[in-house]
């Protein structure tokens, strides 16, 4: 029988058992195939065609297939006007459409030279980390369905983005694509009872954050199936340009709210969740973004307190006073109080040159290098995505990894197709 | 057994291979009863349980997610659940952009889907490219590629929006009749331009195979053989 | 002297910038580099040179390794400006957050023949970021990044014909996006 030829330091399999140390000590040639993952699969991230070569079931290589989503958004940019591209923007990167939308404007914005009004600041601020916790809810919610949690735990965290994107929709009239970021500051102030609301929810999120750690960052079978899994190291990560909580959970505390600050993040207190010597695996990736999801709501809670102008009641009492004249150096309703810095009208022009100023999403550094050229179009828009770059990393992270492991390393990487793709 | 409205057509060719007994007939008359009694319950029992497939390519696929998460439930409309593979689904409900590169996976998904099956065409995207209505790359409505029964407009459309949409889907089931859809009546194909595995265009292929047939002798040698 | 600013009036006459700090650094390397106006970047102006594309791997390399240290290659991009084919490399640096660069390697079309692409070297070799932002380039601007282990297109199907994002680009309209004769195409 098989077992007897096994050398004494393997273990004694029963006897019905055959093991690959049999087929290799009777050098069998076992062939790779080539399996296609394809475009449409279950684990809802988009259209991602993946062509693995297998040896077994150990992935041997990786090609990745994208562009099945390619809407040719950067030469949309050349044939639209700036008022018209503003609007469409937000589907680049539909799970953080606020921070598509501020890329875009904030280039602009240091290309023309225009200074934005404190509360326009504290408002895209306040969006923008609402917009994180949502995107980051749902990357919780889809990485359980693609481990396998399908029915039970992604209830949860769907639940609360909900409520999230009831406020968001309040202000912005959307409940995903918000062209809400203009250049020049925000579309509007939010509507009555909302910062009561907001301020609700963020009392009683920290709760529901400890309820979801309490599911899973202990669960064994997530344990098993995300420790010393698609391990990234630091060096690799830099040298693929990874950056994100991908890159921050390997080891570099890299984070372009405080490393480049801008708006109004100097006066914001808040840390940045950096993982050294955790495993840089997708355990830590997730440590990262459930991390980042109590801080964005610490940010949150410090900026409804210090947005000048206050809430949208005490707003309106101070214009009541002054009629709304809209002076811009009103103390009731000019200067830091305004939200918008000049009202846009179609003909929008961006001044002559070249800029290149990101922001930091909940994948990564996300910025436009816009090429204008002074007339209402642009000459270039050329989009910088996280994903882009995260993915390019993936064909390194699987090999010798098990098939299982592919989705597990896959969806920790947290990638948005049109991201990829424009 | 009276008279007999639809005969069946025996085509020439066939004539020696196929004989019809009196049975058919039979059942094609008692179809005919058959439907008036079991198509509204038939109906009714389909359009209750109507499963999509998870087939979500942008931004559309996140509202269709909210639909089938506890908010905006979808499954108390019978999407008990969404099935991953076409063989187990009755529905795609296109949600997102097709683009070029897509389209040949889309023509394949909706192929194997089993009969009975139904197309929500989801977000403007699908229904006329959108707002991406003069790039290269995205296919202006998926119309052109598949048969579509709902069009459902939106920029994604609200969840409330494709429950909307499941419901005329559903009121469009329940007018179906089994009588109908056993001649093959609501069979409709996937439009092919490409034939994506040469990769030539269909007009092509169809000269190609014009072409082939000429030169082969004629079937002759068939008659022959089967007398 | 008085003709001095009749000619920086001319919009053809490029004026000399003196060079910045890494384009002093380079040229003591041996590198020669030209200075463009500056672009903006998150820390107010960037430092914008443009250098030959026989240079690019030492400059790539040496402004990575040494002690400049900007080891983050953010994005390759390619620009089509009416007389030359760009490709834009923005480099920044991991530790240091004031340190910003974009290097442009600037090929003419008029030193492109008819039928052939602008070639540029490719720094994936020894730098993975550039990958598959240099296949995006190709595919959609049909810069040709010789050097590059596996130059095929990357956003469009792999038997596309033509580049989309060029300014003489004439979409094919087939049954599949036939209508809107008015639209921008």
């Amino acid at each position: 029988m098989a077992t007897e030829n096994l050398p004494e330091t393997a273990p004694q399999l029963p006897s019905f058992v055959r093991s690959t140390q049999y087929a290799e000590d009777a050098q069998l040639k076992t062939d790779e195939m080539i399996i296609n993952m394809g475009p449409q699969h279950p684990a809802t991230h988009g259209v991602l065609r993946l062509l693995l070569t297998l040896d077994g079931e150990i992935v041997r290589h990786t090609e990745p297939v994208v562009g099945h989503l390619h809407r040719a958004q950067e030469w949309q940019a050349q044939n639209r006007t700036w008022y018209q591209y503003q609007a469409l923007i937000d589907r680049v990167d539909y799970l953080s459409g606020m921070f598509t939308s501020w890329a875009l404007a904030r280039t602009c914005e240091e290309l023309d030279g225009l200074k934005i009004p404190k509360r326009a600041e504290y408002l895209r601020v306040i969006m923008s980390e609402m917009n994180r916790i949502t995107s980051h809810l749902l990357w919780l919610g889809t990485y359980l369905i693609d481990l396998g949690a399908m029915f039970g735990f992604p209830f949860y965290p769907f639940r609360d983005r909900e409520k999230l994107l009831d406020l968001l929709e309040a202000v912005s009239g959307q409940r995903m694509m918000f062209n809400y970021i203009r250049i020049g500051g925000v579309q509007s102030n939010p509507p009555l009872g909302w910062f009561d609301k907001l301020k609700e929810f963020v009392d009683t999120f920290p709760s529901c954050i400890d309820d979801y750690e309490a599911i899973v960052t202990e669960n064994p079978i997530f344990l098993k199936r995300t420790k010393g899994v698609g391990v990234m190291s630091k060096e690799l990560a830099m040298s693929y340009g990874v950056t994100g909580p991908c890159l921050r959970a390997s080891g570099v505390p890299f984070d372009l709210r405080k490393d480049r600050p801008y708006s109004v993040y100097p006066e914001i207190d808040f840390k940045v969740i950096s993982l050294t010597g955790q495993g840089d695996d997708t355990w830590a990736r997730y440590i990262c973004r459930v991390a980042e999801l109590r801080e964005s709501n610490e940010i949150i809670r410090q900026c409804i307190e210090k947005i000048p102008g206050g809430t949208t009641e005490e707003l309106r009492k101070k214009r009541e006073e002054c009629k709304a004249c809209g002076k811009a150096d009103c103390a009731n309703c000019g200067g830091d109080l305004a939200i918008m810095v000049k009202k846009q009208n179609s003909g929008i022009r961006i001044k002559a040159g070249e800029g290149f100023v990101p922001v930091e999403s909940p994948r990564g550094v996300l910025g436009t290098y816009i090429t204008s050229n002074g007339t209402d179009k642009a000459a270039r828009i050329a989009w910088r995505n996280p994903s882009f770059s995260n993915l390019s990393v993936l064909p390194e992270l699987l090999v010798g990894a098990p098939i299982a492991d592919i989705m597990s390393v896959f969806g920790s990487i947290d990638v948005i197709l049109p991201d990829v793709d424009r | 057994m009276a008279d007999i409205d639809t005969k069946i057509e025996i085509p020439e060719e066939l004539k020696s291979t196929v004989s019809l007994s009196n049975l058919d007939f039979l059942v094609e008359k008692l179809t005919k009863v058959v439907d008036n009694l079991v198509d509204p319950v038939a109906n009714w029992a389909r359009s209750n349980s109507v499963w999509p497939l998870t087939f979500g390519t942008s931004c559309c696929a996140i509202e269709m997610m909210s639909v089938g998460m506890s908010a905006f439930d979808i499954s108390r409309f019978g999407s008990e659940v969404f099935r991953a593979t076409p063989r187990q689904a009755d529905m795609i409900i296109t949600a997102g952009t097709i683009t070029r590169k897509m389209a040949p996976a889309l023509i394949t998904l909706y192929e194997q889907l089993p009969e009975p099956k139904y197309v929500i065409a989801m977000g403007a995207c699908t229904i006329t490219g959108g707002m991406f209505n003069d790039s290269y790359s995205v296919v202006q409505g998926v119309d052109r590629i598949i048969p579509v029964d709902v069009y459902l407009p939106g920029c994604p459309p609200r969840p409330e929006g494709i429950l909307d949409a499941l419901l005329k889907l559903q009121q469009k089931i329940r007018t179906e009749s089994y009588g109908e859809r056993r001649q093959r009546k609501y069979a409709q194909t996937a439009v092919r331009h490409v034939d994506y595995d040469t990769g030539l265009p269909v007009e092509t292929l169809q000269a190609l195979v014009e072409e082939a047939r000429e030169e082969m002798p004629p079937a002759a040698s068939n008659e022959q053989k089967s007398a | 002297m008085t003709e001095q600013p009749e000619a920086a009036k001319s919009a053809e006459l490029p004026q000399e910038i003196p060079l910045g700090p890494y384009g002093q650094f380079l040229k003591d390397l041996g590198i020669g580099s030209t200075r463009l106006p500056d672009s903006v970047g998150t820390a107010g102006k960037v430092e914008t040179i443009e250098i030959d594309g026989m240079d690019l791997h030492q400059a790539m390399k040496s402004v990575r390794g040494s002690e400049t240290r900007m080891d983050f290659l953010l994005m390759v991009s390619g620009v089509e400006t009416n007389d030359t084919w760009d490709s834009v490399y923005h480099l920044w640096s991991y530790e240091d957050s004031t340190k910003e660069l974009v290097v442009k390697v600037r090929v003419p079309k008029a030193s492109v023949a008819e039928g052939k692409l602008p070639a540029v070297p490719s720094i994936t070799p020894f730098w993975p970021a550039a990958n598959w932002h240099e296949r995006e380039e190709y595919d959609l601007l049909g810069i040709k990044y010789f050097g590059h282990p596996y130059l095929r297109r990357l956003m469009n199907p792999w038997d596309w014909e033509g580049h989309p994002l060029r300014k003489d680009y004439k979409q094919p309209v087939d049954a599949l996006n036939d209508k809107n004769p008015h639209s921008m195409r």
